[in-house]
């Protein structure tokens, strides 16, 4: 059994996930199992088997129904839960965008894995970001600890009355979802009094009070529901930074909100950074710093919505930034890149665009410290020829 | 119930935007009657979703979910899932599909919630094409029909294949209930849907849903249709209930070339053609029949 207090464990970013699941008290989970997720929906069949959840476990023939399922419930007004990767996300796609248009507060985690092809079970982040327009709000987690934190403070903003979207959960495949680290699992009474159980208020299935949801309209309404998302999606913004405060000040754990900072105070040069390499980076920092070099590194938490406001007053008093990448949009550049240039406009801050990690190639040491050297040597906007590097990339000189 | 006691309103409300004499909205008003307000709907894109389901002016007087076209199933099992965390699930969820939603974009859904036995009831209304895009075939149109992505041009003389046989693959499943009905035969209808409404499990009931644009026939053709298709052979009405299949009319196997003649969609086809139909029937029929047999 898992204890009701408060204990801590050397556990993945996977057990840590299902935990928080279980603290939050879903009452449908359906999920179809790919690597890296699977273990996931393991532990959580175990926690419902064992009568610790009390919840309908759905064991769908594919992606597309678990998404299907969780919002449909979602639809009828209960919390859910669902997970997946890679080739189960791109399968769910079209259901994902109808959960965000219809304004369903679902939760899902998602173990980042790169999508076909080439084919691979390796880290990538080719699964969520396309899905970057599907009205969801995206967590990009860096360690295990938060891997549960970000689950719970999921559900309190998704549900939020000012919000009401689903929050995806992102966290790298096997780097986090296969690696342990001692992760601290709040007790069942914390949990309840920080995320109290759901009572959906807003349009949902009841027979004593007939609703449509997710019917056809004509384009005037179409307009103003899109509308209404983006106000949410900006409602969100304040939303999770408020959340992330009420957490810090209840647990002592400040994960940021919509970004974090390391040692940017007065860097001159800037890397940022999405999900798991943060830690990494986060060595190279010290290490330059020793050396004398101002450096520091952004850690973007949110993706959507686009922290731009953040990110400009974290960066407009750098002399040259670099972007990390972990999935790229062909014909353009890297969706973090994108976001971050576009955040900066009308700063004449040269911007580098490193690509590296695709596939799961080992982000070294040695990459992080060739990025900040090629920062280092830029002087400004035109020095640069070509933005875009794919880092340590077999047959590419750089 | 009996047809005198089917009540004159029902959650399916006047003044849908279907075709003059469609049939899926009259399965659709006459299922409604039986199930009542204690009700949850919903229904994939299909002539329904448009017809009955266009904001603002919607003909469900119940809740109602519109999801994507191969995930019928999965929706009412979510629906019905939910439901029975809520200590609701005295609440029938019952979704209406057309044969494309059904048996091909949608079968692998509905093979997942009937293989988990869900407590959900699915009717599927097969016209027997995709009509709601313009009648294109589907995997449930018939032999030799005219469709628009089965011409009668060059070498092609219609549909070159047989339909799936969706009921049977319900069967296969084990399903808790199968059947099919068409509305001509309303006593039959009210009672299988009826008792459906009243059973427990994954319900599968598959109706004969005759299309006048589609099949190319004049708007008040529909009910001497289906009278026609289940005296021909065309149409079988049987359920299948606790193991055991009933043939609830046999077909009299007569008139198969005037019920045929009826429909421009077939106005093509050929002696041989109509043979290969026969020959199809007779080789269903006794597909059908020796489920009969089964013991317990």
């Amino acid at each position: 059994m898992i204890p009701q207090d408060t204990f801590r464990d050397m556990i993945t970013a996977n057990r840590a996930v299902a935990l928080a699941v279980l603290r939050a008290k879903p009452k449908v989970i359906s999920a179809y199992p790919i690597s890296p997720m699977t273990s996931i929906v393991e532990f959580l069949a175990e926690f419902v088997a064992e009568g610790e959840l009390d919840a309908e476990y759905v064991r769908v023939e594919g992606e597309h129904s678990a998404m299907t399922v969780v919002a449909a419930a979602e639809g009828t007004g209960v919390r859910t839960f669902t997970s997946t990767a890679s080739q189960g996300l791109a399968y769910m796609h079209e259901v994902v965008s109808a959960a965000g248009g219809m304004r369903l507060p679902c939760v899902m985690f998602v173990a980042n894995r790169t999508l076909m092809s080439p084919g691979g079970i390796w880290p990538e982040l080719s699964d969520s970001m396309p899905e970057r327009d599907a009205s969801w709000i995206q967590i990009y987690i860096d360690d295990n600890q938060q891997s549960f934190d970000m689950i719970l403070q999921a559900y309190r903003i998704a549900e939020d009355p000012r919000v009401l979207l689903p929050v995806m959960v992102c966290g790298d495949g096997y780097i986090l979802t296969h690696s342990s680290e001692a992760v601290e699992i709040l007790g069942q009474k914390e949990v309840d009094d920080f995320l109290p159980s759901y009572q959906a208020e807003h349009a949902y299935l009841d027979v004593e009070r007939p609703t449509a949801q997710g019917i056809i309209v004509p384009p005037h309404y179409h307009m103003e529901a899109k509308w209404q998302i983006h106000q949410a999606m900006r409602n969100a913004k304040q939303v999770i930074q408020e959340v992330n405060d009420e957490f810090a000040k209840t647990f002592g754990r400040d994960h940021g909100g919509l970004i974090q900072t390391y040692k940017m105070e007065d860097a001159e040069q800037a890397l940022v950074v999405i999900g798991s390499i943060s830690g990494t980076v986060r060595e190279v920092v010290d290490e330059l710093r020793e050396k004398g070099h101002k450096v520091g590194m952004v850690i973007l938490r949110v993706f959507r919505p686009f922290p731009s406001e953040k990110i400009l007053a974290a960066l407009k008093n750098t002399q040259s930034i670099g972007v990390f990448d972990r999935s790229f949009s062909f014909g353009s550049a890297g969706q973090c890149f994108l976001e971050i240039r576009n955040a900066l406009y009308g700063l004449d801050i040269p911007i580098y665009n490193f690509i590296a990690g695709l596939g799961g190639l080992d982000v070294r040491e040695e990459d992080i410290r060739f990025m900040f050297e090629k920062l280092t040597s830029v002087k400004d906007v035109k020095d640069i020829d070509d933005p875009i590097i794919f880092v340590n990339t077999r047959g590419v000189t750089v | 119930m009996k047809l005198s006691e089917l009540p004159d309103e029902g959650p399916y409300t006047s003044g849908d935007r279907a075709c003059s004499g469609c049939m899926a909205a009259n399965i659709a008003l006459n299922v409604m009657r039986i199930l009542g307000k204690n009700t949850i709907v919903s229904v994939p894109p299909n002539c329904m979703s448009v017809f009955a389901g266009t904001f603002p002016e919607l003909n469900w007087n119940v809740p109602y979910f519109h999801m994507q076209f191969a995930n019928l199933a999965s929706t009412l099992t979510g629906i019905s899932r939910a439901l029975k965390t809520l200590g609701k699930d005295d609440i029938v969820v019952v979704g209406f599909g057309g044969d494309g939603g059904t048996g091909d974009m949608g079968l692998q859904a509905l093979s997942g919630a009937a293989h988990r036995n869900e407590n959900i009831l699915y009717i599927c209304y097969n016209n027997e094409a995709y009509e709601n895009t313009g009648i294109q075939a589907s995997g449930s149109s018939p032999y030799g029909t005219w469709s628009s992505t089965t011409p009668v041009k060059g070498k092609l003389r219609g549909n070159e294949n047989f339909p799936k046989d969706i009921p049977r693959i319900m069967i296969a499943h084990d399903s808790s209930y199968v059947a099919t009905a068409s509305t001509y035969h309303i006593q039959d209808f009210i009672r299988k849907i009826e008792k459906a409404k009243n059973l427990r499990g994954f319900r599968y009931i598959e109706v004969l849903a005759v299309c006048n644009p589609g099949w190319r026939v004049p708007s008040h053709m529909g009910p001497e249709l289906m009278k026609e298709a289940v005296d021909c052979g065309y149409w079988f009405l049987f359920e299948y209930e606790n193991r055991k299949l009933t043939i609830n009319k046999n077909p009299k196997f007569t008139g198969l070339r005037e019920f045929l003649s009826k429909q421009d969609r077939f106005m093509h086809i050929t002696e041989a053609q109509i043979e290969e139909m026969e020959a199809y029937i007779q080789r269903r029929w006794k597909s059908i029949k020796s489920l009969e047999s089964i013991e317990e």
